[in-house]
């Protein structure tokens, strides 16, 4: 290809979807007649008619060694350098770098070139990868000829059990182009084989997920996370309850995005939010080697480990976010991270007043994890619009709520102790007397989601390690 | 041919490993599985009779044919009569 | 083979040495690394006794294989 680049001479790269391109021509015509220009075309080889002998450059290899950006391009090489170009149709331009006066009598003075074909969206990827040029460090694996790409990457232990996207280098640089971080940026170490995560092998595993590039910076900020020490990660993996990272999402990316804040929220359906969360358990899985029945020592587990990760619904509330409670500026978007499982559904479709309805979550609160139990684990109170619009109307705000909740979880000693109720499981007689509340002090976090229609909150359940001195959530700033 | 990025910390060989394989085989079944290739069953039933000189359980199985692969319904019993399985004879 | 082993079933393939080069090149295209035995070819146009034979001095290699280490 090289070769065919003059040591002394003039070149243009144009196309014939241009109209600039298309006005110069007859100039470009006038030039490889006098001057031996030689003219590379981005798109039709039959284009421009004024210059027979045209090179196709329909591979854009010309194009992408030379790192044309804007067509027509004309570039003068004196001893096998550049030694200067110009782009869009400038006479003086044209006229300077060439020596040649007169050029282009009829035409304007100038006109601006259009965007060339080689650094189009999807192109310049495809171009970067044919040249080695990625940058990127991964490992390379071959699918072999006869190899499914599927069963591939299930027989390489990639898959929660779901196919995945498989990763190919162009995917991923797409992938990286969602955020402006160093694709080798570290964001820490990932438990339990406690591997670096790079910004790249994030990248990989989003791509496996079915992440747009525009939800990388999210699932970067949720890494980020879960791998803040007070996380404690590596107990949340390895447990043998139920948990998994829960991701709630605050701030305008939800809607850049477009994440499901309302209708069946927490379920399927929406690609932002599966994907997202699916990333994020990808990652645990392949960079931090976490897997079940392996360090992951789940009994049960409960399938928000496939992925468990929505936006909170702020629009229209009487509440702060969630992230805005946890400290982050209004108007920033922001994820939470939080040790949770399951939904245990909150039916409650007669109360009319606050008190009655604070009643209702109470008991259901109570119950989590085991009646028997105190303080038990934290919680993540999702409330559903018709719910918050019994607060909203009563003036209550998210701090009243809390306190009011905070009381009526308060239990007598009397009914946690081992055997009574005729259940074994519970504490020492030495409750008896004493007054314990189900939560610890800023155990239960509420966030507004759901569809505007139906009366049924729900209750994301925490792990019995929760708290300092085992998984505490975090929030994290979004940042591209 | 595709080349995927790898997702993993890259501390394990790109090629798929082979299962572990247990410390001993003393109280494990191992099927023997012809498959079908002239005059290879003499040479696995040998096997299968030295192995279980050995005291080792041994079943022993064949392809209907040695043009196609076992059947599914073959290679589902396999894998739930047996902990490991020798093949042959290929040629 | 490659179908026991997903199926967690270790396998042992035996092979005359005629196949070398093709299960060299099956197990590139498929990604494994099979745990082979290759006795010499042919084995057609043995005696019952030479097969036996063959058995029995490769019965240790075939061992090795399918226990670790």
């Amino acid at each position: 290809m090289t070769d065919r680049l003059p040591q002394d001479g003039l070149v243009a790269v144009v196309k014939r979807d241009c109209p600039t391109c298309v006005l110069a021509a007859p100039v470009l015509g006038a030039l490889a007649r006098d001057t031996g220009l030689t003219v590379y075309t981005q798109d039709d080889p039959t284009f421009p008619e004024t210059v027979p002998g045209r090179i196709d450059d329909r591979t854009l290899d010309i194009s992408h060694r030379l790192k044309i950006e804007i067509v027509p391009t004309l570039i003068r090489f004196e001893a096998g350098r550049e030694a200067g170009r110009t782009y869009g149709w400038d006479r003086a331009e044209w006229q300077r770098l060439t020596g040649v006066l007169g050029l282009g009598r009829d035409l304007p003075e100038a006109r601006p070139g259009c965007g060339a074909k080689n650094v189009e969206p999807g192109v310049i990827e495809r171009l970067k990868v044919r040249f080695n040029e990625t940058g990127l460090k991964s490992r390379r694996i071959e699918i072999g000829a006869d190899e499914d790409e599927q069963e591939a990457m299930y027989a390489r232990g990639w898959s929660d059990g779901l196919p995945l996207v498989p990763p190919t280098e162009e995917r991923v640089l797409r992938m990286l182009d969602g955020t402006s971080r160093d694709p080798q940026e570290v964001l820490g170490l990932v438990p339990p084989d406690l591997a670096p995560a790079t910004v790249e092998k994030i990248a990989v595993n989003a791509v496996m997920a079915g992440c747009k590039p525009e939800y990388l910076p999210v699932v970067l900020a949720a890494v980020e996370a879960v791998l803040e020490e007070e996380f404690a990660m590596h107990g949340v993996l390895a447990t043998t309850m139920f948990v998994g990272p829960v991701v709630v999402v605050n701030g305008p990316v939800r809607r850049h995005i477009g994440m499901n804040a309302k209708g069946n929220a927490l379920g399927q359906g929406n690609r932002a939010n599966a994907a997202i969360g699916r990333a994020l358990q990808l990652v645990i899985r392949n960079i931090g080697g976490g897997r079940p029945q392996e360090v992951d020592r789940a009994t049960l587990g409960n399938p928000g480990k496939y992925t468990y990760c929505f936006a909170e619904d702020e629009e229209s509330s009487t509440w702060e976010p969630l992230s805005v409670e946890r400290g982050q500026p209004s108007g920033q978007s922001a994820v939470t991270v939080f040790a949770g499982f399951g939904l245990q559904g909150i039916v409650d479709q007669k109360s009319r007043d606050p008190e009655s309805l604070s009643r209702s979550f109470a008991a259901s609160l109570r119950a989590i994890h085991s009646i028997k139990l105190a303080p038990a684990c934290d919680a993540l109170l999702v409330v559903c619009p018709e719910h918050h619009r019994t607060f909203r109307q009563a003036g209550w705000s998210k701090a009243r709520l809390y306190e009011e909740l905070y009381r009526l979880c308060d239990i007598p000693g009397e009914e946690l102790i081992a055997g009574a109720k005729g259940i074994a499981e519970g504490g020492p007689p030495s409750l008896a007397g004493k007054t314990v509340n189900k939560f610890r002090p800023g155990g239960i976090m509420i966030v507004r989601a759901g569809g505007d229609a139906g009366m049924f909150s729900g209750i994301i359940g925490g792990w019995s390690a929760g708290g300092p001195r085992g998984s505490l959530p975090v929030t994290k700033e979004v940042k591209t | 041919m595709t080349v995927l990025l790898d997702p993993t910390s890259e501390r394990s060989p790109t090629v798929r490993p082979r299962l572990p394989r247990p410390e001993r085989l003393e109280g494990l079944t191992i099927g023997i599985l012809d498959i079908a290739k002239p005059r290879g069953d003499v040479f696995l039933r040998r096997l299968g009779e030295r192995l279980n000189e050995r005291g080792l359980a041994v079943r022993h199985y064949a392809k209907p044919t040695n043009t196609r692969v076992a059947p599914l319904p073959l290679r589902q019993q396999i894998a739930a009569e047996v902990n490991l399985v020798i093949e042959g004879l290929s040629d | 083979m490659a179908d026991l082993e997903a199926r967690g079933i270790p396998t042992v393939g035996v092979a005359t040495t005629e196949f070398i080069e093709g299960a060299v090149a099956q197990s590139k295209s498929l990604g494994i690394d099979p745990a082979l035995v290759f006795v010499p070819h042919p084995v057609q146009d043995r005696t019952d006794d030479e097969l036996k034979q063959l058995a029995d001095d490769h019965l240790e290699a075939i061992l090795a294989l399918m226990v670790k280490g």
